[in-house]
C-alpha cells in the first residue's frame, strides 16, 4: 500500500529562453513522505512542482514516479493529483460536480460517485455547501473545495502548491494541522510548496530549501535548522533569522568584537569567518560582550532585543522575565555548539 | 422607549435630508430628459414612426399600378397572405437561409477560434485578415461573389470546382445550388464576427483551470465539451441572438447575387415584401409582409432571449 508515490527528480534544468529557473535540480522523495519544497519568491518552487505534475516539460534532466521515467507523459497520464495556489475551480460547476469531475473523468461508476463526493468533502468539512458554485463560497471554503477535489482520487502523489497562502493568519494555522492529518490519515505521498518556513517547519517529513533555481539543502526540518550549511539559508530558516556577522577564527576561538569565544569547530589556520548564532541561542548573563540595548519589541510570552555590538545589528530572543530596557548595557555570550561558521568567499558552512 | 425617542428625534432631519435628495433627483432627470430629447425625436421619427406608417398602411390597398383600387381593406391583406403559397415558402427559405447561416457562423467561428488560440505566432496577423470580410459592405460581397468567385468558367470557386473534376456548374441558377451559394456567402461574411466575439472570450477563461482538468485526467475533448463549452454558452447564446435578428432581415447580398431567383428559390421574406412592394408595386400587401417579418423576428427574438435567461 504505501510502496506508491515514490519520486526521482535527477539533473533537471529549465530554461526560459536565456533565463534558467532551474539549476540541475535533483532531489528523491519516500513513499508516504510529507515533502515540502521551501524557498523565497521566484526560487523556482512552482515550476518544480508543475515539471513533476506533468503540466511543463523539462528543459533536461529526467523525472521517475514509481521506478518509471515520466519525464515525457501528461499531467492526465501521471496519476497526480494537485492543489493550485489559484484553487482552479471550476466556476460553471457546483462544489459537488468540481468533486467528483475526476472521478467522472476515471470512468467511476455513478453509483459510487456521489457517495465519494459526499466522503471527501466531508473530510474538509464542507458537505454543507455541496450545492454552492465556486463564486459564492469564502477563499477558505475554496480551498477546501479545492482539496476535496484533490483527494476524492486516491491519487499517487498529492501536490499542493501554497494551498494556504490566501487564508487569513487564524485559518492558515488551523487548515495546517488539518493538513497534516488528512496526509497522515490518507497515507499519501505529498509535496508542498511554500515560502513560509513555519508552514514548511511544521509540516514537512523532509524539505528540500530552494535559492535561486537550485536547491542549497535537503533535510528534515531539525536538520536544516540545526545546520543550515550556508549563509542563505541561514539566514532564511527561523524567526527571526539568525545572527550573521563577521568575525576572525583561529584555533578553535572566534574573535567578535573584541571578545575571544569558543566554538566546537576545529580547522587549521586563521581566517576570515561569517559568525551565526540563533537569537534564542545568545545568553544574556554577567559576563561576555558588552552590548547596548537600541530595541526591545514584545512579543506576548518572549521578547526580541536589537543589541549593537560595535557597529553591526544582534538580535536576541530572551523569555518575557526580566527583560533589559532600552539604553541598557548587556553581556552576552554563546555556548561552543550554538556558532555557525561561514566561509564569505563561497557562502558554504564551514565543519 | 428609547427607539422610540430616536425616530421622533430623527424625523424632521429624515424630511429635510430626503425633500433635498428629491430636488436633486428632480433636477438631474430634467437634464438627463433635456440631453436625450434630440436623440430620442430622431430615434423616435426614424424607427418608431415609419413602422406605424407600415402597419397603417398594411391595412389600406395601394396599388401603384392600380391606384383605382386603392382604399381602406381592413385584415384583407393579411388574410390574403396567409392562403399566399409564395408566403409560405419564403417564410421557409427565410428560415433555413437563417437557421444554417448562424450555425454554420457559429461551428465555423469556435473552431477557428480554438485554432487561433492554439497557435504559436501569427495571431495578429490571422486576426486583420479574418476581419476584413465583415468591414465590406454585404452589397459589395455579393458583387464580388457573383463575379470573382462564381461566374462560370472564370469563378475561382467554379474555377476549383472543374479542376476537381465535378465540372462546371450553374452555381446561381440552379435552384438547390443558388441557395447553397447565398447561405455560403453570408457565412463568409459574418463569421469573422462569430470568431472575433468568440477568441475574445475564449481568451478571457482562466488557463488555471484547464491545467486543473488535465490533472484530473479530462482528454481534449472532454476538456471542451465540460469546460470550454460551457463557459462560452453565453458568448455563443449572445452570437445567436445577433446573428439571427441580422440573417433574418438580410438583404443586400442576396439581392445583388440573385435577386431571390432562380424564381423564388432564394427569396427570404424580406426579399419577397420589396419584391411586392417596388417590383409590382403593391405597396399594401408588400407592407403587411414586412409586419409579417418583424413578428417572425420578434417571437424568435423573444424565444432566444428567454434560453440566455434560462439557467
Ligand atoms: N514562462 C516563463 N517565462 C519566463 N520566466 C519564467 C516563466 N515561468 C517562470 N519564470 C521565472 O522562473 C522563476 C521561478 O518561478 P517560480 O514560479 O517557480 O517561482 P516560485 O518559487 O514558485 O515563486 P513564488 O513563491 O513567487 O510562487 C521566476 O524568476 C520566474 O520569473
Ligand atoms: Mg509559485
Amino acid at each position: 500500500m504505501n510502496a506508491r508515490g515514490q519520486v526521482i527528480f535527477k539533473d533537471i534544468w529549465k530554461k526560459h529562453g536565456e533565463f534558467v529557473a532551474l539549476k540541475d535540480v535533483s532531489f528523491e522523495i519516500n513513499p508516504g513522505e510529507f515533502f515540502a519544497l521551501l524557498g523565497p519568491s521566484g526560487s523556482g518552487k512552482s515550476t518544480t512542482l508543475r515539471i513533476l505534475a506533468g503540466l511543463d516539460a523539462p528543459t533536461s534532466g529526467r523525472v521517475l514516479i514509481d521506478g518509471n521515467d515520466v519525464t515525457g507523459v501528461d499531467a492526465a497520464d501521471r496519476d497526480v493529483a494537485m492543489v493550485f495556489q489559484s484553487y482552479a475551480l471550476y466556476p460553471h460547476m457546483t462544489v459537488a460536480e468540481n468533486i467528483s469531475f475526476p472521478l467522472e473523468m476515471a470512468k467511476v461508476p455513478k453509483s459510487e460517485i456521489a457517495a465519494a463526493v459526499f466522503d471527501a468533502a466531508r473530510k474538509v468539512k464542507i458537505e454543507h455547501l455541496l450545492d454552492r458554485r465556486p463564486g459564492q463560497l469564502s477563499g477558505g471554503q475554496q480551498q477546501r473545495c479545492a482539496l476535496a477535489r484533490a483527494i476524492v482520487r486516491k491519487a499517487r502523489l498529492f501536490l499542493l502548491d501554497e494551498p494556504l497562502s490566501n487564508l487569513d493568519a487564524k485559518l492558515r494555522l488551523e487548515t495546517r494541522v488539518e493538513l497534516k492529518k488528512l496526509q497522515r490519515s490518507l497515507d499519501v505521498t505529498a509535496v508542498y510548496v511554500t515560502h513560509d518556513q513555519e508552514e514548511a517547519m511544521t509540516l514537512a517529513d523532509r524539505m528540500a530549501v530552494f535559492m535561486a533555481g537550485e536547491i542549497q539543502q535537503i533535510g528534515t526540518p531539525a536538520e536544516v535548522f540545526a545546520k543550515p550549511n550556508s549563509i542563505d539559508i541561514a539566514g532564511f530558516i527561523g524567526n527571526p533569522p539568525m545572527n550573521l556577522v563577521n568575525a576572525k577564527y583561529s584555533d578553535g576561538d572566534i574573535i567578535l568584537g573584541g571578545q575571544r569565544f569558543k566554538t566546537a569547530v576545529q580547522i587549521t589556520g586563521s581566517r576570515d569567518v561569517i559568525a551565526g548564532i540563533r537569537p534564542s541561542a545568545i545568553r544574556i548573563g554577567a559576563d561576555g560582550l558588552k552590548s547596548r540595548v537600541d530595541l526591545v519589541e514584545h512579543l506576548g510570552d518572549t521578547a526580541v532585543l536589537d543589541l549593537d555590538i560595535g557597529g553591526a545589528l544582534m538580535r536576541v530572543r530572551v523569555g518575557d522575565e526580566n527583560v533589559p530596557k532600552e539604553g541598557d548595557t548587556v553581556s552576552i555570550s554563546a555556548r561552543p555548539q550554538d556558532f555557525h561558521l561561514f566561509d564569505p568567499e563561497t557562502r558554504k558552512r564551514l565543519v | 422607549m428609547l427607539a422610540g425617542e430616536n425616530t421622533m428625534t430623527a424625523g424632521p432631519a429624515e424630511i429635510a435630508s430626503s425633500d433635498f435628495g428629491r430636488v436633486l433627483v428632480q433636477r438631474e432627470r430634467r437634464f438627463a430628459t433635456l440631453l436625450l430629447a434630440p436623440a430620442f425625436f430622431a430615434l423616435l421619427l426614424t424607427t418608431t414612426f415609419p413602422l406605424l406608417f407600415l402597419v397603417y398602411t398594411s391595412v389600406y390597398r395601394i396599388n401603384l399600378s392600380m391606384p383605382f383600387m386603392n382604399g381602406f381593406v381592413g385584415l384583407e391583406n393579411y388574410k390574403v397572405l396567409l392562403a399566399d403559397d409564395r408566403f409560405w415558402h419564403s417564410l421557409i427559405v427565410s428560415l433555413v437561409y437563417t437557421i444554417s447561416t448562424v450555425l454554420l457562423q457559429i461551428v465555423i467561428g469556435l473552431a477557428l477560434a480554438l485554432f487561433v488560440m492554439n497557435m504559436k505566432r501569427g495571431q495578429g496577423w490571422f486576426r486583420i485578415i479574418a476581419i476584413l470580410p465583415v468591414v465590406l459592405s454585404p452589397a459589395v460581397v455579393g458583387m464580388i461573389w457573383r463575379t470573382f468567385m462564381l461566374a462560370p468558367e472564370f469563378g475561382i470557386v467554379d474555377y476549383l470546382a472543374i479542376t476537381a473534376g465535378l465540372g462546371s456548374k450553374n452555381w446561381l441558377g440552379d435552384p438547390s445550388l443558388a441557395m447553397v451559394s447565398v447561405i455560403v456567402i453570408h457565412t463568409w461574411q459574418w463569421t469573422p464576427f462569430a470568431f472575433m466575439v468568440l477568441l475574445a472570450s475564449l481568451a478571457s477563461l482562466p488557463e488555471d483551470i484547464y491545467e486543473a482538468a488535465r490533472i484530473d485526467r479530462a482528454s481534449a475533448w472532454q476538456r471542451f465539451r465540460r469546460i470550454t463549452l460551457p463557459l462560452l454558452r453565453p458568448a455563443i447564446v449572445m452570437v445567436i441572438i445577433m446573428r439571427t435578428m441580422v440573417a433574418l432581415t438580410a438583404f443586400a447580398a442576396i439581392f445583388t447575387v440573385t435577386g431571390g431567383g432562380p424564381g423564388t428559390a432564394t427569396e427570404i421574406l424580406n426579399l419577397y415584401a420589396y419584391r411586392k412592394s417596388f417590383t409590382e408595386l403593391s405597396i399594401g400587401y408588400g407592407s403587411a409582409l414586412a409586419v409579417a417579418l418583424l413578428i417572425v423576428t420578434i417571437i424568435i427574438s423573444a424565444i432566444l432571449f428567454a434560453i440566455r435567461r434560462s439557467k
